[in-house]
């Protein structure tokens, strides 16, 4: 039985996981940092205990003053978040040997899937389509050459240990090639400490459209329908809608088999994503699997009616997922916007400081959530990620016209945020027309003046 | 003891410099502690948490706004004026603060204690492995802020100590 859990996480999930423990009658520690004294997640938990300074290497990271805290305040699990030790296989065996329930998948499925390229090769073998690359990491130079031009101009060169978009680099020609393989070996040796890479053939203007997995520890593996991520900026989301307006009824059923088997080839527990790239003709291609719950996991939960984060701490707990797939109902359509602290109009520079006058946007399919709060002060050392707006309408039409009409509700002031480039989207013929694809944000920046925002 | 009750304690300790309140009732246990920064941690029990916030008001230690003003006024050091010549000595991980290596042995330090810098004060007891901690600082130990087999956070004051 869980009756306490600790929180390994700041800002917003933080706060989500607080609030489904609350409803759920379970106890909550949250850890923090001193930079986080005055976040509203420790304010509402039960128990806090810091755990290190401003720095995430100096305490969200810190595995083992983590599980120190779990010990001395007798927890029986640990919600990772998303980001920080959330798809750490080390972290989730140390909980385990601990004696303390892990919130999410094994150790094992982390490890698989977190190595890109054995990811790839697990579900190749489960019947899902990869994109063309090579069969692992790359030994040197000239290897992975022959492999670029096997597969053909343009390809992608990404870290085996990365994610979230990061460490990618694309070459058009052996030229540049040569370049771009250097640079991707030494940024991924800085950013994850290891510089194995791999390569794919690299789709252009694709769509990226993902697929929420929940399995239980009983064998049962269902999907809650897809989100299409299409809109990016440098590979970060900025806006999720589901269902994709691209998807047809019949790709979506295939895409989640495909989904459903990859799971299975992990044999994957708890909450999880499968991202896919799917081209213009609608071939599509498994990308990675996200071991985690994902950042945009209210747009899956507005439109299916479940809550994502509950039903992670019920399986955790040992319980059966107490429905199949053919209950899994969809319902309307929702669309999340996220807004950082950051400046559009200075190429997204980011805006720490104090949060003056604040008035979030409410009323009927409108769903905030936020960490942040009149008189806050952002502190510098996290992402920027300060809310997320949800919509929920009947339809696309009607959800974009709700988005709309709560971003313009939307006041945050003291810092500058990206409130005005999500107005400017929403209001963009392409994207109300659902043509955004993966080179859709760029394209839209390019031909929009800076002062629209 | 209802919430009004508990509402009113964590007033006077607010405004007092109690560190530490404890009561406990038929089927109800209370134990209010000052945290380092200055805001109180409390632990209750007495059967299961009921999902509504009940409990949970009472184990907030401030609506956010407030605690805002009271942060802006104090600095981190828990709101206390920082006196010269006095320097505490912090807990540098989590886990359980022992003043002794092991229960037959003598303390490693007393009240008025003289310690040197890398002098070994107290031992904090993590995941099994017991750290030695050492002073950082020379002094003389004026007070000791935790009790033998406390749980201590990152950073929370243990030994106040007089530098010199």
């Amino acid at each position: 039985m869980i009756q306490k859990i600790l929180i390994a996480n700041r800002g917003e999930i933080a706060l989500r996981i607080v609030r489904a423990c609350r409803e759920l009658g379970i106890k909550t520690l949250a850890v923090y940092s001193e930079a986080d004294v005055q976040s509203l997640h420790v304010q509402l938990a039960d128990e806090a205990i810091c755990i290190g300074g401003p720095k995430s290497a100096d305490s969200y990271l810190r595995a083992e003053r983590i599980i120190s805290a779990a010990e001395i305040a007798d927890v029986d699990a640990i919600h990772p978040g998303y980001g920080f030790l959330s798809e750490n296989a080390k972290f989730a065996e140390q909980c385990e040997s601990c004696n303390i329930k892990f919130i999410g998948p094994k150790a094992q499925s982390i490890k698989i899937m977190g190595d890109k390229a054995v990811a790839r090769e697990t579900v190749r073998k489960a019947g899902v389509p990869t994109v063309p690359g090579s069969d692992g990491p790359v030994d040197s130079e000239a290897a992975a050459v022959k492999i670029a031009r096997k597969i053909g101009y343009p390809i992608i060169i990404k870290a085996v240990s990365g994610g979230g978009g990061r460490g990618m680099r694309i070459a058009h020609n052996d030229v540049s090639f040569a370049k771009e393989y250097h640079i991707a070996r030494s940024e991924a040796e800085k950013a994850f400490n290891d510089s194995s890479v791999y390569i794919e053939k690299y789709i252009q203007g694709p769509r990226h459209i993902e697929f929420q997995i929940l399995a239980d520890s009983h064998g049962k593996v269902m999907h809650l329908g897809e989100r299409d991520c299409s809109v990016q900026r440098r590979h970060q989301k900025l806006i999720e809608e589901s269902p994709s307006p691209f998807l047809t009824s019949d790709l979506r059923k295939r895409m989640g088999k495909a989904a459903i088997r990859a799971a299975e080839s992990a044999e994957y527990e708890s909450a999880g994503t499968i991202e896919f790239i799917v081209d213009a003709k609608g071939e599509f291609y498994f990308i990675e699997m996200n071991t985690r719950i994902q950042v945009e996991h209210p747009v899956t939960e507005e439109v299916t009616g479940l809550d994502l984060i509950k039903e992670q701490i019920r399986i955790a707990a040992g319980e059966k997922i107490n429905f199949d797939q053919k209950d899994v109902e969809f319902r309307g359509h929702a669309i999340e916007c996220r807004i950082n602290a950051e400046d559009p109009t200075r190429n997204f520079t980011p805006s720490p400081g104090t949060i003056g006058l604040y008035y979030a946007p409410g009323g009927h399919g409108v769903r905030v959530d936020s960490h942040i709060y009149s008189g806050y002060t952002i502190p510098p050392y996290y992402d920027s990620l300060i809310s997320k707006l949800i919509a929920h309408g009947d339809n696309r039409k009607m959800a974009l016209e709700r988005m709309y009409r709560a971003l313009s509700e939307y006041l945050v002031r003291g810092i500058k945020t990206t409130i005005p480039l999500h107005k400017a989207i929403l209001s963009d013929p392409v994207f109300i027309a659902g043509k955004a694809t993966t080179a859709y944000l760029e394209e839209f920046l390019s031909r929009t003046p800076p002062d629209l925002f | 003891m209802d919430l009004k009750q508990i509402k009113q304690i964590i007033d006077l300790m607010k405004r007092s410099e109690l560190t530490e309140f404890a009561v406990e009732e038929e089927g109800f246990k209370l134990k209010i502690r000052r945290g380092h920064n200055g805001l109180p941690l409390i632990t209750s029990s007495g059967g299961t948490v009921p999902p509504y916030p009940v409990v949970s008001e009472a184990s907030v230690a401030a609506p956010p706004a407030s605690a805002v003003a009271g942060a802006a006024a104090a600095p981190a050091g828990g709101g206390e004026k920082e006196e010269p010549g006095i320097v505490y000595i912090k807990a540098p991980m989590v886990g359980t603060f022992y003043r002794a290596p092991s229960p037959e042995s003598p303390p490693y330090v007393e009240l008025n204690a003289k310690v040197a810098e890398n002098a070994v004060v107290c031992i904090i007891e993590a995941m099994k492995i017991m750290n030695e901690i050492q002073a950082e600082v020379k002094g003389t130990v004026l007070e000791i802020l935790v009790e033998n087999g406390q749980p201590v956070e990152y950073g929370q004051r243990l030994f106040k100590v007089k530098q010199g």
